[in-house]
Order: structure tokens, then C-alpha cells, then sequence
């Protein structure tokens, strides 16, 4: 029997209590209420008393992982994390923006997360499809075992099938309705660069204003530094206004990381970046 | 007029750019179509050199380094290997023909190879034809 959403809550605040009242940790990224049930938001707890303010809830869909880099290092933080997000914070681990050590992880258990747009289930076509947290030190409530994880690659054939100027037909669409909005790298746990590339002006790689161009560069080039590193948690793909299907692209480059370099984003403490890495043997084949 | 397609090589200084050296001492005849960049190592390609070629209307891109074990800064390469096998798939993903990107090991004293690899690359690229979907109408 999967723990409830509101069991997860409690679960949730009595963990956060504890720590910030021990003073084990300065910090709680968690959800709390945003303008309705539909739409919880990050939340920050800071002391005990915020706690009575963090929420759980099937929409409480956002990555936290991704406002651990906001923190000075060495700054003590509890996370709560669903399964993709703790993969996020594994591979914050391995690229040393965050210490083990400083870091207590709440892990939440959980199926049927839904997406606060469209209100539909999140599953594995948009996500890595896992249910639990692969790393955490508490885990507030039962795993969540049962209905089988589709591949999340399975979503890519129809788009593998496609001949070139297709597949080129479909993502100029795709790329032309971007209003160069920039939800897509808040959302991400992994784009943490000051300055972006696509910020620079010596040299300039694109407009920064939609424009086909700019558009092609910013998003090719986006995929490219996300490459063995999206944790595939889709957050880019809800955050954005114009619901460009932003995962597809992801996924194929993750899928291919993996034939290539025998490694998953995000899995584990011991790995090192796939492309911070190399084995001497790697075979000249993938440049094939 | 048959076509003459614009290609941008990127060679490394220790290796594959010596190497297109020795083609040229040597008088070795190969298509003039290729623009060669020197950089300092194949690992100092920015893949987004790569894009920005083909937005500025490259109608392939060769990238040469030293062969594998042989970088002039150990490990270079084997970065890059990886590295640019990925921007590979991306750009084949994203609709270009895979054919006009491609990436060759070739050292100093291959002044042949290098000849070979050029003719044979502008080769492919010309029945390819002219690349239209990256380039920037001007
Ligand atoms: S690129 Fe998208 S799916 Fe991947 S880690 Fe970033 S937000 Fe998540
Ligand atoms: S969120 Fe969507 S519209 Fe905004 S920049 Fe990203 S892809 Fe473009
Ligand atoms: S110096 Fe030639 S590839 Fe590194």
C-alpha cells in the first residue's frame, strides 16, 4: 500500500522540525502553497516555524534539487526529493557542486504525480519513470513497488523512425514557437552556469531574442552541455509556456550516453561525469 | 556549374595540421574545398563551433586530431572522442545528414591520409549537395 500524499506531508514536517530544531541543518527546500491546490510552490523552511507551512501534494512536481547550488558551500541543507530528483542531486554530488556531507536527504516515495498543467499523470513518457529516490537518508514512507517501469526510452521510436528531413520538419516546428523565455534552464537542476553560453556576447553564439537562429543554437547547444547529465525529470518540458516536447530531445541524448559510455546520469555517488571522463578503450565506433 | 561545397576542417596544431603540412610539402593533390582552423588540440573544439559552421553555411565539418594515445596533451582526445560523438548524434537527431560531420585521427607523418580523407569527405559532401536546413538565409 503506497503512503498517501498526505502521509507524505506529515512525514515531511516532522522530519523538517526535527532537523532545523536540532540545528542539523539551516535549511529545508520543500514545497509549500502556492495560489491554489493545483499549484504548490518551492519553499524554503528556515526555522521550526515555517515548517507548518510545507505542503505535499500530487503537483508538487518542481525539482528541488535545483536550488541547492543557490547556497554558499559548506551550508548545511535538507532536500526533499522524489526519485528523479535525488538522481539530480547524485549528479550535483559527482560534478562536486555539493558535498555528501552537507546534505541531509528526505526521500519521497511516489507514483502518480501529476502535471499541474494539463492535470494528466506523469509517467515514464515524459520522465525516467521511477518511483523511488535511488539515494536519501530517510525515506518518508513505503517504496513504491508494482506497475512495471516502461523503458523511458520507449517514447523515442516513433521519432527514431522518422527520416532526417522529417525529423528536421518537426523540430524546426517545435524550435519556432520558443519565445526564449528561459524557463526551461530555471527549471533545471543541472543548468547552473553564470553566464550561459547563450548570455555571452564575446563571442555572441546566438540572438537572445526568438529568432530561428538563436533558436536552433540555444537549444542544440543546451542539449549538448546536458548531455550525460539530464537526470530526465522533465521539469524543462512543464515549465515551459509553449509546451515544446523538450524531453524527447533529452532522452535520445541520454539514451545514446548510455550505449556510448555504459553509464546513466545521476545513479551513483561513484561515477564521474560521462563526459569528464574517458576509458582508453572507448571504441572509435561511436564517432561512426 | 557543378556545385563546390564549402568545408571547414578543424585540426589540431601537433598532429592532423602538421599532417595537412606534409600533404601540401610533398605535392600531394586534394580538393581545395576544405578551410582548415587550426586549434591547439581536438579537445578545444567547441561543439558549438560545430553548429555555428553549419549556420554560416559549412556544408561539412571535419575535425582532425591526433590518433588516440598519441595527443600532444595526453588525454586530449580521449575527451574529445566522446565529446564529439555526441555532437554527432545531436546533429543527427536534429535532421542533418549524418554524413556531413565527421571526425578523423591523422598524425604528422599521414600526409597521405590527410590527402585521402579530404578527397574522399569533399567527395561525399558534393553528392550531399548544398546544406540548407542549419545555414542562415542572408
Ligand atoms: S534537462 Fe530537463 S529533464 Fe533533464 S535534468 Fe534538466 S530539467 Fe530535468
Ligand atoms: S521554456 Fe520553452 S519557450 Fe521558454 S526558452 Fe525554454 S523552450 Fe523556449
Ligand atoms: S594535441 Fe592533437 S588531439 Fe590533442
Amino acid at each position: 500500500m503506497a503512503t498517501s500524499f498526505k502521509q507524505i506531508e506529515e512525514k515531511l514536517k516532522t522530519e523538517a522540525a526535527k532537523l532545523l530544531e536540532s540545528g542539523s541543518v539551516s535549511l529545508v527546500l520543500a514545497y509549500g502553497k502556492g495560489y491554489d491546490e493545483k499549484h504548490p510552490m518551492p519553499y524554503v523552511a528556515k526555522c521550526a516555524s515555517d515548517v507548518a507551512n510545507i505542503v505535499f501534494n500530487e503537483f508538487c512536481t518542481y525539482n528541488m534539487a535545483r536550488y541547492l547550488v543557490r547556497y554558499p558551500r559548506g551550508t548545511k541543507i535538507a532536500v526533499a526529493v522524489k526519485a528523479a530528483d535525488s538522481r539530480a542531486v547524485i549528479q550535483l554530488i559527482q560534478e562536486e557542486k555539493v558535498k555528501r556531507e552537507d546534505l541531509v536527504i528526505l526521500g519521497i516515495p511516489v507514483s502518480g504525480m501529476k502535471n499541474p498543467k494539463t492535470g494528466e499523470t506523469i509517467d515514464s513518457k515524459t520522465t525516467c519513470g521511477l518511483y523511488n529516490p535511488v539515494l536519501y537518508d530517510v525515506l518518508l514512507g513505503e517504496e513504491v513497488h508494482g506497475q512495471p517501469v516502461v523503458s523511458p526510452y520507449d517514447v523515442l521510436a516513433g521519432y527514431e523512425a522518422m527520416d532526417k528531413d522529417a525529423r528536421w520538419a518537426f523540430w524546426q516546428k517545435e524550435f519556432d514557437r520558443c519565445i526564449r523565455c528561459y524557463a526551461c534552464r530555471k527549471a533545471c537542476p543541472m543548468c547552473y552556469c553564470d553566464p550561459c553560453f547563450i548570455d555571452q556576447t564575446k563571442p555572441k553564439w546566438g540572438d537572445k531574442s526568438p529568432e530561428p537562429a538563436g533558436n536552433l543554437m540555444y537549444h542544440l547547444t543546451r542539449f549538448h552541455h546536458l548531455a550525460g547529465r539530464c537526470i530526465d525529470c522533465g521539469e524543462c518540458s512543464r515549465a515551459c509556456p509553449v509546451d515544446i516536447p523538450l524531453y524527447l530531445f533529452h532522452k535520445k541524448v541520454a539514451k545514446e550516453c548510455e550505449e556510448m559510455f555504459g553509464q546513466a546520469a545521476g545513479m551513483s555517488i561513484e561515477d564521474k561525469p560521462a563526459l569528464v571522463n574517458f576509458r582508453v578503450d572507448d571504441s572509435d565506433k561511436i564517432l561512426e | 556549374m557543378s556545385f563546390e561545397p564549402k568545408i571547414l576542417g578543424i585540426a589540431c596544431n601537433w598532429c592532423t595540421y602538421t599532417g595537412a603540412d606534409l600533404a601540401g610539402t610533398t605535392r600531394l593533390q586534394y580538393p581545395q574545398n576544405l578551410r582548415v582552423v587550426r586549434v591547439m588540440c581536438s579537445s578545444r573544439i567547441n561543439p558549438s563551433f560545430i553548429f555555428r559552421a553549419f549556420q554560416l553555411g559549412a556544408d561539412g565539418v571535419l575535425v582532425g586530431g591526433c590518433h588516440p594515445g598519441d595527443c600532444h596533451y595526453n588525454t586530449g582526445n580521449l575527451y574529445a572522442r566522446r565529446r564529439l560523438a555526441v555532437t554527432k548524434k545531436i546533429l543527427e537527431f536534429s535532421g542533418l545528414e549524418p554524413g556531413r560531420f565527421r571526425v578523423e585521427w591523422i598524425s604528422a607523418s599521414e600526409g597521405n591520409k590527410f590527402a585521402e580523407v579530404v578527397t574522399e569527405f569533399t567527395e561525399q559532401i558534393k553528392n550531399l549537395g548544398p546544406q540548407t536546413k542549419f545555414k542562415i538565409e542572408q
